[in-house]
């Protein structure tokens, strides 16, 4: 199972997910940004430090969102990965292009 | 530990299984006892991606009702394995093609992950079924 808080912060939008991201939740994720990236444009921030576990549909979800953000004239950032997420990052090489920050606030105003 | 850790699970080949999955491995890493941290995720990553696997190519391949999955995970105190065997239509995989998709790239990362993870990955037909078979020293 899977929730996302989506809350305005200066500097941008903070989406979190709460839970695992995965094959079951991605294409709400990707949805859900789509929103968010719709209404706010600009920065959205996906917090991490709820997001136990991200799988290949997980991260093709990350991906996606990022190009939604930046077509939008704005960017997505990740922010304070858990250590598995760290690991699939690490080992796909998303970690150059997803450049992960290590908090919220970091990642809004880095 | 001569004994070994065993868990099982039968469950329908559709997305919303891979949650069963993961609380299956959750339960089961309780009694398999200490792993290093990147050894547990890296295995636990390898077995939802082969789950995912089973998923997407039986929804490519037919998507036809009443195809299952039957997941087994056994630790001793050397070795972590998983085996899954499915009903649904045999399947081609050629495993030395494998190779992770470019950064821009949405998908094809799956069984790229599971062989970063993993020291054996192997995918057979026995008796008409798909079977994959995870290998991970414990580390």
């Amino acid at each position: 199972m899977i929730e996302f808080d989506v809350r305005q912060e200066e500097g941008g939008t903070v989406v979190a997910p709460r839970g695992r991201l995965t094959m079951v939740s991605a294409r709400a994720f990707r949805e859900t940004v789509t929103e968010v990236v719709e209404r706010d444009g600009g920065v959205v921030v996906v917090d991490m430090s709820g997001t136990t576990f991200v799988d290949s549909s997980g991260l093709g979800a990350l991906v996606a969102c990022l190009k939604t953000a930046r077509q939008a004239g704005g960017d997505l950032r990740l922010a304070a990965p858990t250590e598995q997420v760290t690991m699939v990052l690490g080992l796909t090489n998303l970690d150059r292009v997803l450049r992960p920050r290590a908090t919220v606030d970091e990642a809004l105003h880095g | 530990m001569a004994e070994t850790a065993r868990r099982e699970l039968e469950a329908d080949v559709r997305p919303e299984s891979l949650d069963a999955v993961h609380d299956l491995l959750e339960d089961w890493w309780t009694e398999v006892g200490e792993v290093p941290v990147r050894t547990r995720f890296g295995f636990e990553t390898a077995v939802v991606e082969i789950a995912g696997n089973v998923v997407e190519h039986t929804r490519r391949l037919d998507g036809a009702p009443g195809r299952r999955f039957h997941l087994t995970l056994t630790a001793d105190d050397r070795t972590l394995l998983a085996r899954f065997e499915d009903n649904g239509l045999p399947v081609q995989v050629d495993l030395g093609t494998v190779s992770m998709a470019s950064v821009e790239d949405e998908d094809g990362r799956g069984l790229a992950l599971a062989l970063a993870a993993l020291d054996r990955l192997e995918h057979s037909v026995v008796d008409g079924k798909n079977v994959w078979e995870l290998e991970c020293g414990r580390g």
